[in-house]
């Protein structure tokens, strides 16, 4: 006992005892996390149990009115699924997928040759990831039903419904859909990270951010139980995800930007030095192409209702609108000062256009949309300057088009909503007085304005903290940043062995 | 013998390029370098924000000539490419002992032309 108390006493006794707890109970947890999949999926509790203590016989009377069942099902599409709506969702999940691409041509562009591999890889990896995350435990917490803030329901995709809620969309096409949607707010993050984060903390923050961070946050309002929902005297209306994907993306990558700090050598303006031009403007441009028509499925998708016709076409109208006039705004609004027609400035904001009308697509006239868009785009030059002036290395700019413009976007519904639309429907749109949505510039008083700021600043400030929390904590395993040296060296030669162009680039 | 190495703005080699076939040279050789001079680089732009660029590209040409040929080609160089503004470049003239043509072994002016 003596000698025991002895040891305790050594520091270095004892953090070896932590490190060695630790590992059995992350063990432990893993295993009992094991043993709860697969009883869950091979049933060996429930239905195994129940069936083999009743007769042979009992057993298959009972399963035959359900075989019965099953075979009229299969015969004919049963009358609950909508057909055409679940093409359109499934083609829309495609196309938000396809925005993947998008990101890693827009952040690799943005990026130095020296860190491209990992840009590329983290894009794909971050897919990976989600895509089992989501699968896992994601869906549930975000779309499940369980209290006003987490979903308890459908864990591995197990128990679902045929059709999701009223959609008349089979659960499974939401659950593509919105699995493409999660991967945008983790790949998103990455962008203000490129090119000093080492891998191993860019698999741990992203693990956290679709895992966690996004499913937890975003059951707030899209869950079918979220607390913003409900609040007085208006609802929070967040329509494909200005806030629930692009503020809460936006606003992590904020705190790792915060908490990686610059990268090398780079200079901000008020030091008398200026950002670090990316290797690729060709590669740039295209993702942000490449992104734009990705956003035909983000945001017209949405409405999980093609039968929505004059929905969706007036979202898809209303978006274009938007992305044109970010383009147009701060293309003219960065001329005067630096006398140049700025290319990666155009495309930022372009997105940021896109970004700020996620949120109110649906609810706005294309001439709103068109106010919208040209604010847009100057909010992200500020942004791009606030950053800049507050010492913060955002190489790709991933806070103001995000998480600025996200937040603008949430606040634009609030002032320009129409009134004259309610909500999608499986069979059409619901305009009738109850469901309709009047923002302040169309005498709809400030209501919806208030709960466009509660709830954005609810998730979005959620996100921020989380953020931070999430980042520091990653930091303290040391894994965030690489090392000086990896860092001058290159990410790509450092943490993946090879450079993106070998024969072009000699590592710098 | 002489070596001529000019150091010129990138834009400029296909004009002198036209210039010094008028004038008649053995052969050039052309690469891309970068540095910079007394201004310290230049400002450029990204994304909307100003950073300095301290290594501009520049070409390098150099020609190695008989000494009755530097003459000429040195005033074909500068006049062509001039453009009266900072960054116009440089011409460097070196003596060189020998030069040996590979294929023949023959040395001297001869292995020039």
């Amino acid at each position: 006992m003596k000698k025991i108390l002895e040891k305790w006493r050594d520091p270095e006794r004892r953090k070896y005892f932590y490190t060695y707890f630790a590992g059995k109970v992350i063990g432990l947890a893993a295993l009992y996390v094991f043993y709860n999949i697969v009883k869950s999926h091979f049933g060996i509790d429930s239905v195994w149990a129940d069936d083999s203590t009743m007769p042979m016989g009992a057993a298959a009377a009972a399963a035959a009115p359900a075989a019965a069942a099953a075979t009229a099902a299969a015969a004919a599409v049963p009358a609950y699924v909508n057909p055409i709506n679940t093409v359109w969702v499934l083609v829309t999940a495609f196309l938000v997928f396809f925005m993947q691409a998008g990101f890693m041509m827009l952040e690799g562009g943005f990026a130095r040759s020296r860190e491209t591999v990992n840009v590329m890889l983290e894009g794909i990896i971050d897919t990976c990831l989600c895509g089992v995350l989501f699968y896992a435990w994601g869906f549930a917490w975000m779309f499940g039903s369980g209290s006003g803030f987490i979903g308890n329901q459908y864990y591995f995709l197990h128990n679902i419904p045929d059709t999701y809620g009223s959609t008349g969309v089979p659960t499974l096409a939401i659950f593509l859909f919105q699995f493409a949607f999660a991967d945008c707010t983790s790949t998103i993050t990455s962008g203000a990270m490129v090119g000093r984060t080492g891998f191993v903390g860019d698999l741990l923050y992203s693990v956290v951010v679709s895992g966690l961070i996004y499913p937890l946050l975003g059951h707030w309002t899209w869950g079918p139980d979220g607390w913003l929902n409900n609040i007085h005297p208006a609802a929070f209306h967040d329509f494909a995800g200005s806030t629930v994907v692009h503020t809460i993306g936006g606003m992590i990558a904020l705190a790792g930007a915060v908490v990686l700090g610059p990268r090398i050598g780079r200079k901000f303006k008020r030091d008398g030095g200026g950002p670090m031009p990316g290797h690729d403007m060709t590669i740039a441009a295209l993702g942000t192409i490449i992104l734009w028509f990705g956003w035909y499925g983000f945001n017209p998708g949405s409405t999980l209702s093609a039968m929505d016709t004059m929905g969706i076409a007036r979202i898809a109208t209303n978006t274009t609108l938007a992305a044109v006039c970010g383009g147009i705004s701060a293309m003219f609004y960065v001329y005067p000062r630096s006398k140049v027609w700025d290319c990666g400035m155009t495309c930022n904001g372009l997105l940021a256009g896109l970004v700020a009308i996620t949120c109110p697509c649906y609810w706005v006239s294309p001439f709103g949309a068109i106010c919208i868009g040209l604010i847009a785009g100057v909010v992200v030059v500020w942004g791009v300057d606030l950053l800049e002036y507050l010492r913060i290395d955002d190489p790709v700019g991933a806070w103001p088009v995000h998480g600025l413009c996200g937040v603008w976007g949430t606040w634009s519904l609030g002032l320009f909503a129409t009134g004259a639309y309610g909500a999608p429907t499986p069979t059409g749109a619901d305009n009738s007085a109850g469901s309709v949505v009047t923002g302040l510039f169309y005498g709809g008083g400030l209501n919806q304005l208030k709960a466009q700021i509660i709830g954005n600043a609810a998730i979005g400030g959620g996100a921020l903290i989380l953020g931070f929390i999430l980042m520091y904590a990653v930091k303290m395993t040391g894994t965030l940043r690489v090392s000086a040296k990896g860092e001058m060296e290159g990410l790509d030669i450092h943490e993946h062995g090879g450079a993106a162009y070998p024969e072009l680039t000699t590592g710098s | 013998m002489k070596k001529i190495e000019a150091i010129i703005r990138p834009e400029k080699l296909e004009a002198l390029r036209l210039a010094l076939e008028e004038v008649g040279y053995p052969g050039i050789m052309v690469s891309e370098i970068k540095g910079h001079g007394k201004q310290r680089g230049v400002t450029h732009q990204w994304r909307g924000t100003e950073y300095k660029e301290y290594f501009l590209s520049k070409t390098k040409i150099e020609v190695i000539v008989p000494d009755s040929q530097v003459k000429k080609l040195t005033a074909a160089i500068t006049e062509v490419c001039r453009t009266g503004t900072v960054g116009d470049g440089k011409v460097f003239v070196s003596s060189v002992d020998d030069a040996i043509r590979i294929r023949t072994g023959e040395s001297g002016d001869v292995a020039l032309s």
